[in-house]
Formats: C-alpha cells, sequence, structure tokens
C-alpha cells in the first residue's frame, strides 16, 4: 500500500513518528488481521447498545481524545493502474483515531480506562493480547501501527478541549457584551466578576 | 477485570544505591556532584574497581549510625560507552537514555537561554561520563571525601568534567521560600507507612503504596504486578538491569530575586495576600501545608512528614480549584485524581524527587537580583524517563490542554515564554489571571543517567557486562 508505511521506532518527542503529527494533533492508524468469526461479531459489536456506546461515552470524557474510530475492511478500493489490486484473505480492523498529548499516555487511557472495551474491539484480532498489562498492548499496537504519509490539522494550535471551551463561552460573552451597553461602569464590573467565575467552569 | 492477587516483594536493599528509595534527606547537609570523565576504558574500569565496595547502598545503617558521607556512582550512556559495555547490550537501555537529555531538548522545553548550547561546559557534549554524588554531614567531611576523589581521578588518569556543589538550607527550604522535598511516592515494602497521601488511592478512601518496579528496575512494577504470568518490565539485559533506575540530573537556575517582584507586583495589582498568592502558585503554603486542606490560612505549625500530613485528593474536596488552583505546581506535576478516572491517568507518571539547592540565598528582603548563580539541582529517579519525568515534564508542566488550562505552563518554572495561570475563585474573589513573566527558573545543565545496582556496578567495573 502506498498510503501508510510501518511504524518502528518514535522518532518525535510525542512519542510516535514525525508524519503522524500536525501542531498539536496527533494520528494513530493501526490494521489487525481479524479472525473468521469477528467478521461476524463486529458488526454487532459497533451497533450494540450495551458495548459500543458505553465505550464511546468514556472516550468522550476524555477529551483529549477527539475520536475514534473501527472498522472492518474486507476489501481494499482498487483506484486503477498503477496501483496492484490486493485480495484480502482475512477482513482487517482499521482503527484511526485523533489525539492530543502524548502517544503513551493515549494508550495507557485505553488500557486502564477502556479496559474491557479495547477487548470488544481488538479481542477478534489475530495476536491481541489484553489490554492489561500495558506492556504487550503497547507492542501489539507499535507492531501493526501505520505511520501517515500525510496528515492534515485545520487548526494545529488548537486542541479539541479548547475547542470545546471556546463554544462554551462564546455565546456567555455575546450575551454579556449585549448587555454591556445599558450598564453602569459599576454593573459591568460585578456582571464581569460573574461572567469570570461562570466561564472558568467551562469544560 | 480479575487480578491476581500481587505476591509481597522483597527488595534486596543491599543491591540498591542509597538516596534512591529512602531520602539522605536532612541526614546530610552538604552535597557534591562530581562528574567525571573517560578517555580510556581500562584506566576507567580500575577506578570503578577501587570504587565499587565503598558505594553507599539502600541497606539500613548499622547500629554505629550514619557514615560520616555517602557516595553513589551514576553512569550517561556516552560513559557506558567509554566504559566499553558493547552496543549490543546498551541498545537494550531506553531510547531517552541512549539519546541523552540534550537530545530530547526541544521536548522538554529547554530552549533559548535554556538551550543546550549555552549550558554549561561539558554538559550535553557527550564529554560527562561517570556521575559520582558524595553527601556528607558538614564541609570538613566532605572535603575530605573529594579530596580523596580528586587524587584518585588524576591518578588514574581521568578527568573530572564538573564539580557542582549544593547544600540543605534552613528549614529545608527551596531558594524562593517554600519548604521542599517532602511529597514523595510510596514504595511497597520500603515505605508502605507513607502510603497514605504517597501511594495509589483506592475506591472508599484507602491508599496502597506503588510497586517498586517503578522505581527500581527488575521489579514489578504498576503494570506487571497483576499480571497473571508475572512478566517483568522491560530492563537492560542481565546483569545490569537488577536494582538499578535511571536518574534524571537537572541544574535549575532561580531568578529569585524576579520571582519576589512578580508575585509582590501581583499581589498588589489583584489586592490579594502576598503570602496566599504564592500558596496559590505552589499549591502549598511556604511552609508546605497544603492549600487544599489548610486553604484559608498558613498553620502554626506544619510538619511536612508527620502522619497524615500528605493525605488529600483533589476532585471532592476542590473539584474547580478554589482552594488550590488546577495549575498549581503541586496539582500539575503529581494531579493524585484530579484527572478523573480515580487517578488512572496519573499513578504510572511518578518520581522520587531527591534535589538540593546550590548557591547562596538571596537576602531575606532583597529585591533586585546580585548577580549570583543560585537555584535547584534537580534530580529524579524512575524506572522510565520518558513516562514518568518527560510525561510530567511535558505534558503536565509544559503544557496546560490535559487540566482543560489551554496552553498555560507551569507558572512556578515559567520556561523560556514564561508561564501564565488563572487563579480560580468566586466573588468576592473571582478569579484572576497571573501574566506570563520572564523564565523564573533557566535549565543551566543537565544529563539522563543510569544507576546500577551493585552487582551491576562490579560487572561494569569488571568488564563482563555481556
Ligand atoms: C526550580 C524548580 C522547582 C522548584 C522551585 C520546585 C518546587 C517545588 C515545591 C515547593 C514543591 C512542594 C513541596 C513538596 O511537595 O515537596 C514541589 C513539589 C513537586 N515538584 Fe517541584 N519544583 C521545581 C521543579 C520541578 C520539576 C522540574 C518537576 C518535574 C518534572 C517537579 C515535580 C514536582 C513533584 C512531582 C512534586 C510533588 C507533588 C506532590 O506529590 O504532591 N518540580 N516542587
Amino acid at each position: 500500500m502506498s498510503v501508510a508505511t510501518p511504524t518502528s521506532a518514535p522518532t518525535t518527542a510525542t512519542g510516535t513518528r514525525g508524519g503522524n503529527v500536525d501542531g498539536q494533533a496527533i494520528a494513530i492508524t493501526v490494521f489487525s488481521t481479524v479472525k473468521w468469526w469477528g467478521r461476524v461479531v463486529l458488526p454487532f459489536v459497533f451497533v450494540a447498545p450495551k458495548v459500543a456506546p458505553k465505550t464511546l461515552t468514556t472516550l468522550q470524557r476524555l477529551s483529549f481524545i477527539h475520536f475514534a474510530r473501527w472498522s472492518l475492511i474486507t476489501q481494499i478500493p482498487h483506484n486503477g493502474a498503477p496501483q496492484p489490486e490486493t485480495k484480502l484473505r482475512y477482513p482487517h480492523l482499521y482503527f484511526e483515531s485523533n489525539f492530543n498529548g502524548g502517544w503513551e499516555e493515549y494508550i495507557d487511557a485505553f488500557s486502564h480506562i477502556l479496559t474491557t472495551g479495547m477487548w470488544t474491539f481488538w479481542g477478534s484480532s489475530y495476536g491481541f493480547p489484553k489490554a492489561l498489562p500495558t506492556g504487550p498492548f503497547k507492542a501489539y499496537i507499535k507492531a501493526n501501527e501505520m505511520e501517515a504519509s500525510h496528515f492534515y490539522s485545520a487548526y494545529p494550535e488548537a486542541t479539541t478541549t479548547e475547542i470545546k471551551q471556546a463554544i462554551e463561552l462564546d455565546p456567555m460573552v455575546a450575551e454579556l457584551r449585549e448587555r454591556a451597553d445599558r450598564m453602569t461602569p459599576e454593573e459591568f464590573a460585578t456582571a464581569f466578576a460573574e461572567l469570570m467565575s461562570e466561564a472558568q467552569r467551562c469544560c | 477485570m480479575a487480578t491476581a492477587a500481587p505476591e509481597a516483594v522483597r527488595i534486596d536493599l543491599g543491591d540498591v544505591q542509597g538516596d534512591i528509595l529512602r531520602a539522605y534527606g536532612n541526614a546530610y547537609e552538604r552535597t557534591t556532584y562530581v562528574f567525571v570523565g573517560i578517555d580510556e576504558p581500562g584506566r576507567g574500569r580500575e577506578w570503578l574497581h577501587g570504587l565499587v565496595d565503598r558505594v553507599t547502598t539502600a541497606a539500613p545503617w548499622a547500629d554505629a549510625g550514619k557514615p560520616a558521607h555517602a557516595m553513589n556512582v551514576a553512569f550517561t550512556a556516552a560513559g557506558l560507552r567509554a566504559l566499553g559495555v558493547p552496543d549490543r547490550v546498551l541498545r537494550t537501555f531506553s531510547d531517552e537514555f541512549l539519546q541523552g537529555m540534550a537530545e530530547r531538548a526541544g521536548l522538554l522545553g529547554d530552549t533559548g537561554d535554556a538551550a543546550p548550547a549555552r549550558w554549561e561546559r561539558g554538559f550535553g557534549t557527550g564529554e560527562a561520563h561517570v556521575l559520582v554524588t558524595i553527601n556528607a554531614l558538614g564541609p570538613t567531611e566532605l572535603d575530605a571525601a573529594l579530596a580523596e576523589l580528586r587524587t584518585e581521578v588524576v591518578r588514574h588518569g581521568l578527568q573530572i568534567v564538573s564539580e557542582q556543589p549544593a547544600q540543605l538550607l534552613p528549614q529545608s527550604r527551596e531558594h524562593f521560600g517554600f519548604a521542599d522535598g517532602f511529597a514523595q511516592p510510596a514504595v511497597e515494602g520500603v515505605t508502605d507507612d507513607k502510603a497514605v497521601g504517597g501511594g495509589v488511592p483506592l475506591p472508599h478512601g484507602t491508599w496502597r503504596a506503588l510497586a517498586p518496579g517503578e522505581f527500581i528496575l527488575g521489579y514489578p512494577d504498576e503494570d506487571t504486578r497483576v499480571d497473571p504470568k508475572r512478566r517483568l518490565p522491560n530492563a537492560p539485559a542481565a546483569p545490569l538491569g537488577k536494582s538499578g533506575t535511571y536518574m534524571v540530573w537537572r541544574k535549575l537556575h532561580q531568578d529569585v530575586a524576579l520571582f519576589r517582584r512578580t508575585v509582590r507586583d501581583a499581589a498588589q495589582r489583584l489586592d490579594r495576600d502576598e503570602l496566599l498568592l504564592r500558596a496559590k502558585i505552589v499549591g502549598r503554603w511556604d511552609d508546605g501545608a497544603p492549600l487544599v486542606t489548610h486553604p484559608d490560612t498558613q498553620p502554626d505549625e506544619f510538619d511536612g512528614r508527620a502522619e497524615g500530613a500528605n493525605d488529600f485528593l483533589y476532585e471532592r474536596a476542590d473539584g474547580d480549584g478554589h482552594r488550590c488552583p488546577l495549575g498549581a505546581h503541586i496539582r500539575r506535576s503529581n494531579p493524585r485524581d484530579a484527572l478523573g478516572f480515580e487517578g488512572r491517568l496519573s499513578f504510572r507518571h511518578r518520581i522520587i524527587r531527591r534535589g538540593m539547592p546550590y548557591g547562596d540565598p538571596l537576602p531575606p528582603d532583597a529585591l533586585a537580583d546580585d548577580g549570583a548563580d543560585r537555584g535547584l539541582v534537580f534530580v529524579c529517579f524512575n524506572a522510565s524517563i520518558s513516562r514518568q519525568f518527560e510525561g510530567i515534564q511535558v505534558q503536565w508542566l509544559n503544557d496546560g490542554n490535559i487540566f482543560g488550562l489551554g496552553h498555560d505552563r507551569d507558572y512556578l518554572l515559567g520556561g523560556t515564554n514564561g508561564g501564565s495561570m488563572v487563579i480560580q475563585g468566586r466573588p468576592p474573589d473571582p478569579p484572576c489571571y497571573l501574566a506570563p513573566q520572564g523564565p523564573f527558573v533557566t535549565t543551566r545543565a543537565g544529563e539522563y543517567l543510569f544507576v546500577p545496582g551493585i552487582t551491576a556496578l562490579a560487572a561494569i567495573a569488571d568488564g563482563v557486562t555481556g
């Protein structure tokens, strides 16, 4: 495949390869080979109400993780020559996620906080060692990780936590602005202090 | 998840070097860090040979009490190479250790005035090979030990690259004036008595000490303690991987006058009590009392080492940071449960700190810099420099994202572009903002080192490392 190359030793400060980093954002891409029964079970796992959504709710609380996506790949799209046609003898699990921070911390969060969720998604992949202990889990992810040949972030200096905070803050400021014209300086001072007290709780 | 009950671990204290698991703390008043350079492996090993038996171990001191001085030895990657440790063995050490601190400068925030190119001579260049740390009761004992060391170094045709003296300041204060060094991780089998406040918080308000492998190689760590297969964490190849640890050594210059002026000005501008503002920056009062347990006034007497002195968590008592700000130095450097998930995002990022102030204190009321060099020789021990020390420095101190603090850096350290912080509050004390200031703390030198166990040290001296 031409879109990705296998990842070996980390080369950047964030614990991942340069191609996976754009500003504050880090990408992780993992392909794993799925056993025959995974092809049957995984589609249910993705929609089963008690399994995937629970993991996803926890994921949302980890605001340094932008998103995480698992999909089952049964064939590789062929875009014509010069791309060679590839037939997959086994289905593959394709995992893609973006996050802020460091690679180690990211995987640690998966191991320690989404322990059972990890088994649900990767349990049908060949060689998956369980999410705990983290040592073998990290080695497994490293071994199956691909470096992105192109990774682009539209707002490289911003993190999702900051963006969420800004979105929450924006209407509060707009509201004060709207009222400000009708306030005395003393009233404004009080209202401003109130806004600050309220806003410090954003996410 | 079902977890196997971990077996009680017994640490071979006689094989572990001293000052790692238990602090020499107030036992020794003077410390000098001597970096030695080796240009011929044979002579280097011969010198080490004579040293092995005199290296202080972690074995409890006999009835005779503490010796007049203690001596400990550590190596940079360049040092192991200079002593003839083969590449194939070196490759089993961690990547960040092999790269060295200077290579990691960008990541650590050592840029501008703190960049390795501006470090003191001999650091970050591959010239510093062996660090001999001498702790002594007083100046006389120190001089005697140093004289002996210097003579032996010269006799073996080796060089002293750098000597850095350091000394305990009254009341264990660092130069900014805060009591320092007592909040430490509790280690299973060694400091179980410090588990409350120092270990891992458990549901139901109890605590347990951390697995020793977080700090000593060759023992189960927090990851493997519950591994049914009882695999041990990664470590350098035998015999080097047993009883050793990694050490971070950083000479951090402190601009005390700038810190004092900044805090005084901010207190005036914001109309806040200066002593409280200082406490908000660190998360503890000058005497060490934590803001979480003493939010309003500094207690008359506080002993940071007393039982229960360190017993607090953040989330329930102070989730909003109204007592201890979300960006306070101790809340960043050991967030306990502040990141949620019962502390599971932070318990693997702990370090044992053994720093020592260097240089004479700035006179108590001085507000102008006298040009003298003073600061903290920051020393910490950990089994993984990247996960533990670098995790704290990079993700928690140099950035605020994980705490919801944007790109705020730790205000106490500042760094090249200065730190900034919000002090959370509610009317009549609404939140206030401390704008970025010049760097209070600047890195002047540093190395990553490996501290071998005693058996491993003998193997290095014998040239039989594998
Ligand atoms: C000149 C620089 C520094 C100064 C003046 C300083 C000062 C302090 C003070 C006053 C305390 C509270 C007392 C105590 O808990 O023992 C403290 C705690 C601590 N510091 Fe620093 N520090 C400095 C640099 C660093 C660095 C570079 C790191 C790590 C990368 C660090 C990590 C910690 C940790 C882990 C704690 C204990 C927090 C706890 O367990 O609650 N410090 N420091």
